[in-house]
């Protein structure tokens, strides 16, 4: 069995490429050309960024969080959710004056204000930190809605399905995929770092995202990585126990399964003697993080890894942090501002992090979600749906704007594929692409790693917000 | 017939129920592998969960929002009902109908989880059809998915019927997503899998689950009483339009439980059911990857067991346990055979084995979900509808994605788990977790010895499984330590213990 993780050597991770594609055997023809490009790029790295993506499990309602404003499109949108609109008086305080508006297809200037809840975010997006990708989604290639109805143009497969958008987000593929972009692009890049380990860093739950074809995900909790305690002290007072336990948890098995969790398991162990060191010898940021916040929490952690980077000698590095509770069919009034006050309160301390840490500049960091869901709502909540609004933060933002094409407010109209699901204007493939490219993928990378990317013009494959 | 050795029927004990333990393993032995399940299925069940709340006065108004007793009242059924094999079926079918603590209502909450835990439980060798009108059903499920108090489409304000269970009923419950083969692969067309419905079917089904709501006839909410009563109808509340959904119709003026009943019963005579249940069954117990002519053979008693009767959970149950694909030791030697354990059973095969017992009834385990410091998984507080792990989860960047197989629990399986689990351990085998403590008194007599301590450990955890570099491994560790005197035999105990329970043979059940 072949132990992929582990090493630093550029060398030994090209060859370990080559021969994970081998035994792949059925690659797909993208990861050929990762594998080949590899070297150059992680050459080149030199700088220091991060790409910190923060995935809104369920599906984020992007009505109640990036809300239509102006008079027209605000009676319409409270029209179709009366009992849970926003109020025009309870959006004034975040009405947001963008240096240019928005417009959607047929020419209307729209005004967006962002939740009541998210007040937080709001100073960032007048200082030009914050950005609005608007009607993004998941996508195999541009889509008009009458190819939608004809069923003439490729659409991703289980579209309304969690798992499967979850996945396609992340990876373009449903749920089984074997990597992420955000893995793909560490492929890229982990060789330039000292400790590859500490490229593809996840401080919530498994996802897709960060697993590369090399690259590999790597988990901390909170609190930083966990000691193993029975080798960290002698097991029940016997040296020996312990050394049979470290050996138990990290040998080579001939069992698939088995040899899969002792390979999670070596990393985790020799992984922890290092991060520990590292974050005990970096003072933590002074930023205040919310309280009884998870989300706070996952982000402070990153900020303290970012704060550890040079000691890890980390130059790129890929960041997952989550949080749950998005699913929205029901209680939109007792759940969801509640859920924006988290978000909107970790984001704002994470950015403040990364200045207090000298590295806005260096981190960027955007939402990303399942799928957005119906304009038209239930009693009190609303349904699965398609595009949806997104932030991306950071000091090399090119903020206080909108990006994409605002979609017309509607049930069944130009922009939405009834009870307005909308049909996305922009792809995850460009809202992918514009991040990679900012870390300093390649064009031709790029077109490698995010497989659908081709399809759509040189010109618009980036999006130009950072 | 051949007589089954204390290895076989460790193994077996490993698939079939919550824990082996010396006295399991001489009854398997004793009445045969069908005998055994024939046994466990005759046993009455133990006090309910919801039972158990109410002996512990938490059905009080002062204890309403409370989540008291919530878990104790899953642990003690694992941990101690002798209906061993019920508890492990119900917990497979928690993981597939699956409702979970964070999903409920803020009010009795752990009433909530209860009814439904207890209703899995009481169909667990029933059919699934009636398990899954009474869930549909249920106050519980009508919380969690969220259609309690479902309405009509409303002309006026242009509210729709909430999609959430029309959705997940036939995504996780009952079909999933892509058309199936008997024996559980996709059907393709052109190479294509071809999904199972649209969104048009979603909308359709949706108008079905209108209307519903709790049973407050009598009582009010001050009492949890309504929360395990099957939810009542609204006629004027429930949309009796045509229902059009997977090629069928229900038509326009049916009644709200006829509606209901015969949109189940579409959804049922789908042909995904049996396989689709069938493989995740399997992969609860026995295999993450069976054989496409073991899921068929499953498949097909689903369809039909020996009276013709579609979804018979106890024949479905026995074909699983007995099939020669599980009971084979030829797989025994398959470097892709088995399962990772998932880790509550990790935990419940250490207290099952040496009679882990909560004194004051207080079970007080807790919530053991945290990733870092306890087991990243607890009974009944699923994250999200789509359980712990789903079961077409990959493992990305491994090995196993290569051979292009599956393995679920590797979904909750990380750098912060695999050390979480083992630290947890430690520090239960030898200090206990709550009240709720081992009996090593069988162990002590073999713990001066350590070829003996490891070998009786091996034959109960691992099913006589640990490969003999493990055991000699183990054996030196605990060869180092004193003994002698009592507390010097349980040192080596607990170390043996935590060795065994972090040994791969052990974490991964085949």
């Amino acid at each position: 069995m072949q132990n992929k993780n582990g090493t630093n050597a550029s060398r030994r991770a090209f060859l370990q490429r080559a021969s994970a594609l081998s035994v792949a055997g059925v690659a797909a023809p993208w990861a050929i050309n990762v594998a080949a490009m590899a070297e150059a790029s992680a050459a080149t790295a030199t700088d220091y960024k991060a790409l910190v993506c923060v995935f809104l499990y369920g599906g984020n309602d992007y009505a109640n969080t990036v809300t239509p404003y102006d008079a027209s499109s605000h009676a319409l949108y409270q029209s179709y959710r009366p009992n849970f609109a926003h109020s025009r008086a309870a959006l004034a305080a975040t009405a947001l004056t963008p240096t240019v508006a928005p417009v959607d297809s047929a020419g209307f200037q729209h005004q967006y204000a962002l939740a009541p809840n998210l007040a937080p975010l709001v100073p960032l997006f007048n200082d030009g930190k914050l950005a609005v990708m608007l009607n993004v989604g998941t996508l195999v290639q541009p889509i008009t809605k009458l190819q939608y109805t004809n069923k003439s143009v490729r659409v991703p497969p289980k579209l309304f399905s969690h798992n499967d958008q979850q996945s396609i987000f992340q990876s373009s593929s449903p749920e089984g995929a074997t990597s992420g972009w955000g893995g793909r692009i560490g492929d890229l890049f982990q060789a330039s770092n000292t400790h590859s380990t500490f490229t593809c860093i996840n401080v919530s739950n498994n996802a897709v995202f960060l697993s590369g074809n090399t690259a590999v995900q790597y988990q901390v909790s909170t609190s930083g990585s966990v000691p193993l305690a029975g080798i960290k002290n002698a097991l029940f007072g016997s040296t020996s126990s312990s050394a049979a336990l470290r050996t138990l948890m990290t040998q080579q098995r001939s069992h698939v399964l088995e040899n899969e969790y002792n390979r999670i398991g070596k990393r985790s162990i020799e992984a922890n003697e290092v991060l520990t060191s590292a974050l005990s010898s970096t003072p933590a940021p002074k930023t205040v993080f919310p309280a009884a916040n998870n989300l706070g929490d996952q982000l402070k952690l990153v900020a303290r890894m970012i704060a550890a980077g040079p000691t890890l000698g980390a130059k790129r590095q890929v960041f997952f942090v989550s949080m749950g509770g998005f699913d929205t069919h029901d209680g939109m009034l007792t759940n969801h501002p509640g859920l924006m006050t988290k978000l909107g309160e970790a984001m704002a301390a994470f950015y403040a992090a990364t200045v207090e840490l000298g590295v806005a500049e260096k981190v960027t960091t955007f939402t990303a979600s399942d799928f957005g869901r119906t304009m038209a709502g239930n009693a009190d909540g609303s349904d699965h749906g398609w595009g949806s609004m997104h932030f991306v933060m950071g000091g090399a933002v090119k903020g206080k704007r909108f990006y994409g094409t605002a979609p017309i407010v509607a049930n069944g109209g130009p922009d939405d594929v009834g009870q307005g699901r909308l049909l996305p204007t922009t792809s995850v493939d460009q809202f992918a692409a514009t991040m990679g490219a900012w870390l300093g993928v390649s064009n031709s990378e790029l077109l490698a790693l995010l497989p659908n990317l081709g399809n759509y013009n040189a010109s618009s494959r980036n999006l130009g917000f950072v | 017939m051949e007589k089954i050795g204390v290895a076989e029927a460790s193994r077996f004990l490993a698939q079939a129920s919550m824990g082996a333990t010396r006295e399991q393993i001489a009854r398997v032995q004793q009445l045969g592998y069908a005998g055994w399940i024939n046994e466990q299925m005759a046993m009455p069940s133990s006090q309910s969960r919801w039972d158990y709340l109410v002996s512990k006065k938490l059905n009080g108004v002062e204890s309403k929002n409370s989540e008291a007793g919530h878990d104790a009242a899953f642990w003690k059924k694992m941990l101690s009902s002798p209906d061993t094999l019920r508890q492990r079926v119900t917990l497979a079918l928690s993981e597939i109908l699956v409702a979970s603590l964070s999903g409920f209502n803020a009010s009795w909450s752990n009433f909530s989880s209860a009814a439904h835990m207890d209703l899995l439980e009481t169909h667990a060798f029933g059919n699934y059809r009636s398990l899954l009108q009474q869930v549909s059903l249920s106050a519980p499920m009508g919380e969690y998915l969220t259609y309690r108090g479902n309405v009509k489409v409303n002309p006026t304000t242009g509210a729709l019927p909430d999609e959430n269970y029309a959705r997940e009923v036939m995504q996780l419950f009952t079909i999933g997503l892509v058309q199936l083969n008997n024996d559980g692969t996709p059907k393709l067309s052109g190479g294509l899998q071809q999904e199972t419905y649209t969104l048009d079917d979603i909308t359709g089904l949706a108008r079905v689950f209108t209307g519903w709501n709790y049973d407050m006839t009598g009582t009010d909410n001050n009492t949890p009483d309504y929360k395990r009563r099957p939810m009542i109808l609204t006629a004027s509340r429930h949309d009796t339009s045509a229902k059009n959904f997977l090629g069928s119709s229900i038509p326009a003026g049916t009644d709200g439980l006829t509606s209901l009943t015969r949109a189940l019963d579409i959804i049922f005579a789908h042909p995904n059911v049996g396989p689709f249940i069938g493989r995740q069954l399997i992969q609860r117990l026995v295999c993450s990857n069976p054989s496409p002519a073991y899921v068929a053979r499953v498949s097909a008693v689903f369809n039909s067991d020996n009276n013709g009767v579609k979804g018979n959970l106890a024949k479905v149950v026995s074909a699983i346990l007995l099939d020669t694909e599980a009971r084979s030791a030829s797989r025994l030697s398959d470097s892709t055979f088995g399962k990772l354990r998932e880790p509550v059973l990790r935990f419940t095969a250490w207290a099952r084995a040496f009679k882990a017992n909560s004194p004051t009834d207080a079970w007080a385990v807790g919530n053991t979900s945290d990733p870092g410091t306890r087991l990243g998984q607890s009974p009944g507080r699923s994250a999200t509808v789509f359980n712990f792990f789903r079961p077409g989860y990959v493992p990305p960047n491994s090995a196993i994605a290569n051979a292009r197989m599956v393995a679920p629990e590797f979904q909750i399986t990380n750098e912060s788990t695999v050390v979480g689990y083992v630290n947890y351990m430690q520090t239960v085998v030898s200090k206990g977790v709550g009240d709720v403590k081992a009996d090593y008194s069988a162990l002590l007599p073999m713990a001066d010895v350590a070829e003996t301590l490891v070998s009786e450990l091996n034959l109960v955890l691992v099913a006589g499984q640990l490969a003999p570099a493990t055991t000699n491994l183990i054996k030196g560790g605990i060869d180092s330590m004193p003994k002698g005197t009592e507390a010097a035999r349980l040192n080596r105990i607990y170390a043996a213990l935590v060795l065994v329970l972090a040994s791969p043979e052990f974490i991964v059940q085949k």
